[in-house]
């Protein structure tokens, strides 16, 4: 049995087959288990993702460690939770890592909570010092990064936007089967109605066009839109215009709306603020549409427009259309 | 009932993101405390939303009594708003922020519900605009043994059975619950009411209960920080922004222009 492994650990997937944010997880894991001279392990909870074996040996996998259980197909929190505590229990990783979704962030700070582990979310990276771990989070929104220190035996969330993963060469991981005794589960939160969106999502398009209060109106939203279109992309949006009704919250972009990596970011009307940035300053290229020459937005971008949105957007949905 | 909600003084987020565009937002000499004495405090808005939570539970018929509770520096004036909107008790924890960390508030936060003979719904906000870590919610769950239901849009309850609608990136979600339960509040809830002139007048003589660590049993074997921030930055924006000038319909060529040069489009 492996104790003081690196152990990134996952249940659900995505749309692809595969956990979302997988790859980047298990990159900073590798880098971890290098710095720390240990094992890395990937701890699978509920059904493994058939290009599991695979994507282990590019990151270095050494176990790749697969636990099926009735209570984790879908895995509901509770059962997570228990699966991670007792794993810890034989286990004793020297850190457990997990990727930031919402569910990540129940139920990595229930383990904490249960265990009595420290917890640290929003890490961007790790650094590790001696026996213990350099965390760089971001704080206030994006506006500072703080720097946690805690020591072996912690749990750390990572947004994975900010790492770009970098798979090798490796001979494929055979799962082994964990059995992890889940018996007494009984979910206490029971879901009635599910949610149903399964069109596009913004954290997988490659070009995005969002809106903010500059729009001045619910239906300028429409210009957002058709730009989205011409350009074969998705609108996205601001907060604000989100809590003022304007267009439904699935398409807010931020640091508590969706996390975006696309290669083209067309901010119109926003001014830039930082819990909007947290959810696309990755994105390859940002062009920023402000009145303001001012404004926050153009820090960011690459290319700026400076002028009244209402009157560039029909414009640049012709040139696009044009194009 | 007893609905008890934590709420949580932060420095304005506004405030202080404005400070950062303008370059000004300065880490003191400990390398890791904001300095600005110029940015306004006041009550986390998710936490103000969390109140607003309560406050639809009773206009929907809900009958409980609402506690808000707090651990800072000085909370009292913060605490008097919660009475104006109301809330029958508000709670001061005195701490020093800089000496505890997420557990050690959870700690004192689920001792202190306790202490007051329990809660059926303990509301907080979905995270806290200065760290943005969102894990005391689940770390009190965790210590009173109740279920965390995060992301709340809207709440309704029956009986001792709470119907939580959560934002989820594929939609809404509806999850039943039982009471009681830890629910955490995100904005779209809806905006904040404000208290009434004549109940700010009156809050302004509630007198918050003050619980102390100690009165709680709790000391610093308890509280016993396990996450240090040894630091903090202000993360340097590069900034090369290139403006493309000219008439709406030539800036519109240009740039589609551009991006296709740059093999963006
Ligand atoms: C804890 C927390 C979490 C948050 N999470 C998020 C989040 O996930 N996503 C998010 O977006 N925000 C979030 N916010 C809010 C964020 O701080 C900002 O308030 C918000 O992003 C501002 O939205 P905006 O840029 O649309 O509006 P504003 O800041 O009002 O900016 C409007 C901009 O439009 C420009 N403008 C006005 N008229 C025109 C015109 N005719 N043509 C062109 N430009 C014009 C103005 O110059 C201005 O720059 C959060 C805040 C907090 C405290
Ligand atoms: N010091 C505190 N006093 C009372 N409630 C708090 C405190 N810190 C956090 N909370 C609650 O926990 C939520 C999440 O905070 P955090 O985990 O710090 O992001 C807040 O929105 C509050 O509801």
């Amino acid at each position: 049995m492996s104790e003081n492994a690196i152990v990134v650990c996952t249940w659900s997937t995505g749309r692809d087959g595969l956990p979302e944010g997988v790859e980047e997880i298990l990159h900073i894991g590798r880098s971890m288990a290098s710095a720390l001279d240990t094992d890395l392990a990937w701890l699978v909870l509920g059904p493994l993702p058939e290009s599991a074996s695979e994507l282990a040996g590019k990151y270095g996998v050494g176990q790749l460690q697969h636990a099926a259980d009735p209570n984790l197909d879908p895995a509901g929190s509770d059962a997570c939770v228990e699966a991670i505590a007792a794993y810890w229990e034989t286990h004793s990783p020297a850190t457990l890592i997990v990727h930031q979704t919402n569910e990540a962030r129940v139920v990595a700070p229930r383990v904490a909570g249960r265990l009595g582990k420290a917890v640290v979310m929003n890490g961007i990276s790790v650094e590790t010092v001696a026996s213990n771990y350099q965390i760089t989070a971001s704080a206030y929104g994006g506006d500072t990064r703080a720097i946690y220190e805690v020591s072996s035996g912690s749990i750390l969330s990572f947004i994975a936007n900010a790492v770009v993963p970098e798979p090798a060469e490796g001979a494929p991981v055979a799962p082994e089967a964990l059995s992890l005794d889940l018996s007494g589960v009984d979910e206490r939160i029971q879901v009635v109605e599910q949610a149903s969106f399964d069109g596009p999502r913004l954290d997988d398009a490659e070009i995005i066009v969002s809106g903010g209060r500059g729009l001045g109106g619910a239906d300028n939203y429409k210009l957002i839109e058709q730009l989205a279109a011409a350009l074969g992309g998705l609108p996205g949006a601001s907060r604000p215009i989100v809590d003022e009704g304007w267009v439904d919250s699935s398409h807010q972009v931020g640091l508590t709306g969706r996390i975006t990596r696309p290669n083209l970011y067309i901010a119109v009307g926003i001014s830039g603020a930082s819990q909007h940035m947290a959810g696309c300053s990755a994105a390859g290229t940002i062009v920023a549409i402000n009145r303001d020459a001012d404004a926050a937005i153009f820090q960011h971008a690459r290319y700026g427009i400076q002028g009244d949105a209402l009157e560039i957007l029909p414009e640049l949905i012709r040139a696009a259309n044009a194009r | 009932m007893k609905i008890t909600v934590c709420v949580k003084e932060v420095m304005d987020p506004d405030a202080v993101n404005n400070y950062a565009v303008a370059g000004r937002l300065e880490i003191g000499p400990d390398g890791k405390t904001l300095t600005q004495t110029a940015i306004p405090r006041l009550m986390n808005g998710y936490d103000e939303q969390a109140i607003e939570a309560a406050l639809q539970l009773r206009d929907a018929g809900a009958d409980f009594t609402l506690t808000v509770v707090s651990a800072g520096p000085e909370p009292e004036k913060m605490l008097k708003h919660a009475a104006a909107l109301g809330a029958q008790e508000i709670v001061s924890i005195p701490i020093d922020p800089g000496q505890i960390d997420y557990h050690g508030v959870a700690t004192l936060l689920s001792a202190q519900v306790e202490k007051a003979g329990g809660a059926d719904i303990i509301l907080c906000g979905r995270q806290a605009s200065d760290d943005d870590q969102g894990v005391v919610p689940a770390l009190v769950a965790e210590r009173l043994g109740m279920p965390v239901v995060t992301l709340a849009r809207a709440l309704e309850l029956s009986g001792d059975k709470l119907r939580v609608t959560r934002v989820t990136a594929e939609g809404d979600e509806v999850v039943e619950v039982a009471c009681p339960a830890v629910v955490t509040i995100s904005n779209e809830i809806g905006d904040p009411r404000y208290p009434s002139a004549s109940a700010k007048v009156k809050a302004r003589r509630v007198k918050p209960t003050v619980t102390t660590p100690a009165d709680l049993g709790l000391g610093d074997a308890e509280l016993q920080p396990r996450v240090m921030l040894t630091k903090q930055f202000v993360p340097e924006v590069q900034g090369n922004c290139e403006f493309i000038q000219g008439e709406p319909s030539e800036v519109a060529d240009q740039l589609i222009e551009r991006l296709k040069a740059d093999s963006i489009l």
